[in-house]
């Protein structure tokens, strides 16, 4: 910490040194008397000094008034989150295999390179895949940077140390979790509860810290199982009564986002719903999904349908007429 | 008051045993002594000395809550004079008595999604709302430590704030008052800070005295939330124990003397029963001392049920709430946007009783 940067009476700096208090954290974290007693500095001083180091940290960052916001690539998907997603903050998409969810982030993988007057960031993406399903083929069109992880070990020093140079430099303005939920699961049974709460809050704040510091969205794939009697009631109720299936990794994951999306797929095929519309060759075949907000500050808890085909994920506006 | 023992005094222990072992017993030995000689009496240093003096000799009005006089009428009308904040929601005001008490603080707990924010964009908007419409005219800070204070949605809450006294406006002191009571300036009254950290918002809260006494105005602190800089990066239980507890000292020591309302959201995380797991609000038990007020909000089923956990004066209660696109509000009400006509349908400020003493609101600087 560097006492340079804050205007005190040098009698104060010394005592301080001489206490062997440290940091500007230090200062923060020990109350007025402890400090007092540390330093043999007067009431007065130690006050004058805790407010001059509190000046110091709280570095003020300018407010402004509307965030930018990255688009997902089509009008009715952007206009059931407002516009699309925030740039600060941590946004899961959670849903049952093959509703699409890898699609929607390769998506945005794409339109955060679009100019800004196209709702792009003009910058690259980091995907972050921890399955071992990969589709290299789709990716052969987008111009991102992607990772393969295996050990949860290497998916924390990527993200603490490989991501944030990235970051720096001003070429990747998204990161894409796939899945997160994978690495969670499996290494952690019931007992080590706590030890996986642990490394969840961890994993999270790192992100959190990520996403604020370079003004970056941050995108995590969940999975879903199934919703089993009370216990999993208590544990996620997020008046998702209705649901048969339930995200993972618990409220202390949940108490980390900023935005829930749950993707599923209905029973519908876009050709019984929309003749008109499927009759176009690459919706041949297509299962109408649906993209539910589940919670968001800024968002009532709503839906909206869309499909998957070849150029990408594209909402639907009309309901079906049934 | 001369008979006052010196071990009663607030000074640093070091110099509170230099003073015992050197005689000085009572505030009567000290008094009449100089700096100088006291100093050399007692073997502290000159400042000491000074700042010793400087304690001993203050009258009795001065030094402190615990010696000033104050009988319970006088602190009862104190306290109703200080007002409350509305949250727009009726059943959940006559719970509370009026609202979220100012001078107090108030803890609001819940599981991800359940309505905290919007809860506290409504305090901060309903903070503002002027006067004669029974709100408290003041200024609202908002300590941001999630990300999730979101201008878009303030715009909302205040759009709707603003339209339901424009509806209700009877006379020409409302119309006046409404000049001021627009969603530009209910922005531009509401303080924004932002903490990454627990020692950001360690920092923040000490500079926070300061900044009340320079904003008089100001009736509302919100920290949203108090947990989430504070669940993680601490090895050290007893640390971040130490430190919560701290805070809360902080906290309530500036909503009395600053006369503003503290709000604090905390989250919720499982606490693993024999058989069973139940949502427990995190931070620990310790913590569940350190407000004054605790709310929990809460689902059962499809519905949001808001309850009242902990309170010095008012009784346990459970009530229906909903969040709408123009805020938090009453579940067996309509929407004021459906009845626009009908005043008497909607959650009335009228009703509120105004703030005592009818030459002026106390919050008017």
């Amino acid at each position: 910490m560097d006492w340079d940067q804050v205007e005190l009476n040098p009698k104060v700096v010394h005592a301080v040194k001489r206490a062997n208090v440290k940091t500007f954290r230090e200062v923060l974290s020990l109350s007025g008397p402890d400090l007092q007693r540390l330093t043999k500095l007067s009431h007065a001083d130690v006050h004058h000094l805790q407010k001059t180091v509190a000046a110091a940290v709280q570095t003020d960052p300018a407010v402004t008034g509307i965030h930018q916001k990255l688009s997902l690539g089509c009008p009715v998907l952007d206009s059931l989150l407002r516009g699309g997603i925030h740039l600060l903050g941590i946004v899961e998409i959670a849903g049952e295999s093959s509703a699409g969810k890898t699609q929607i982030c390769m998506q945005l993988c794409l339109s955060v390179q679009y100019p800004r007057k196209y709702g792009g960031l003009e910058a690259g993406a980091v995907y972050i895949c921890t399955e071992d399903t990969f589709p290299t083929k789709r990716l052969q069109q987008l111009s991102s940077l992607q990772h393969k992880l295996r050990p949860e070990d290497s998916l924390n020093s990527c993200i603490s140390k490989r991501v944030p140079i990235l970051l720096s430099r001003g070429l990747v303005r998204l990161v894409v979790v796939d899945s997160i939920a994978a690495l969670f699961r499996c290494e952690f049974e019931a007992k080590d509860a706590l030890l996986r709460a642990k490394h969840l809050l961890a994993f999270g704040a790192t992100l959190h810290s990520l996403s604020h510091r370079f003004k970056t969205p941050i995108v995590c794939v969940n999975q879903v199982a199934d919703a089993v009697g009370d216990f999993d009631l208590v544990q996620s109720n997020f008046g998702l009564l209705d649901k048969k299936v339930l995200p993972t990794l618990g409220i202390t994951w949940s108490n980390q986002l900023l935005i829930r999306l749950m993707v599923s797929r209905t029973r519908f095929s876009l050709q019984e719903w929309l003749p008109g519309l499927a009759a176009q060759p690459w919706h041949l075949g297509s299962v109408v999904r649906t993209m539910e907000v589940v919670f968001a500050p800024h968002l009532p808890q709503s839906f909206c349908y869309y499909t998957v085909s070849i150029d990408g994920v594209r909402g639907v506006k009309e309901e079906p007429a049934s | 008051m001369m008979q006052r023992d010196v071990a009663s005094f607030a000074f640093a222990p070091a110099v509170k045993v230099r003073l015992i072992s050197a005689g000085f017993l009572t505030a009567k030995d000290i008094c009449d002594l100089r700096p100088t000689e006291l100093s050399k009496e007692a073997g502290i240093s000159q400042q000491e000395a000074l700042e010793v003096l400087q304690e001993v000799r203050r009258g009795p009005a001065e030094q402190g809550a615990a010696e000033s006089r104050l009988t319970a009428l006088e602190l009862l009308e104190r306290e109703q004079a200080l007002g409350t904040v509305i949250t727009f929601c009726s059943a959940l005001d006559q719970a509370l008595g009026g609202g979220i008490p100012v001078g107090k603080t108030t803890e609001i707990c819940g599981a991800p999604g359940v309505g905290k924010t919007q809860l506290c964009i409504q305090l901060a908007v309903d903070a503002q709302i002027p006067g004669c419409f029974g709100g408290l005219g003041g200024q609202a800070v908002y300590i941001d430590t999630e990300g999730s204070f979101l201008v878009e949605r303030v715009v909302d809450v205040a759009t709707a704030a603003v339209q339901h006294c424009t509806l209700i406006t009877k006379d020409t002191e409302q119309r006046e008052a409404l000049q001021s009571f627009t969603v530009e300036t209910v922005l531009s009254q509401l303080f924004l800070f932002r903490c990454h950290d627990y020692v950001e918002l360690l920092a923040q809260t000490h500079l926070l005295p300061d900044f009340l006494s320079q904003h008089p105005k100001v009736r509302l602190v919100v920290i949203d939330s108090i947990a989430f800089p504070f669940r993680h990066s601490f090895e050290d239980l007893s640390l971040r124990t130490r430190l919560l507890n701290g805070l809360a000292q902080q906290l309530t020591q500036i909503a009395s003397q600053h006369s503003v309302a503290v709000v604090l959201t905390n989250q919720m995380t499982t606490r693993i029963g024999q058989n069973q797991s139940m949502l427990v609000p995190a931070l620990g038990e310790s913590w569940g001392h350190a407000a004054t007020q605790r709310l929990i909000l809460h689902w059962e089923g499809k519905h949001r049920f808001a309850s009242l956990y902990k309170s010095p004066s008012q009784r346990e209660a459970t009530v229906p709430y909903q969040i709408t696109p123009h805020g938090f509000r009453d579940v067996q009400l309509p929407d004021p946007s459906v009845t626009p006509a009908d005043p008497s349908l909607t959650p009335s400020l009228n009703s509120r009783k105004r703030p005592r003493g009818e030459e002026g609101d106390p919050s008017d600087a």
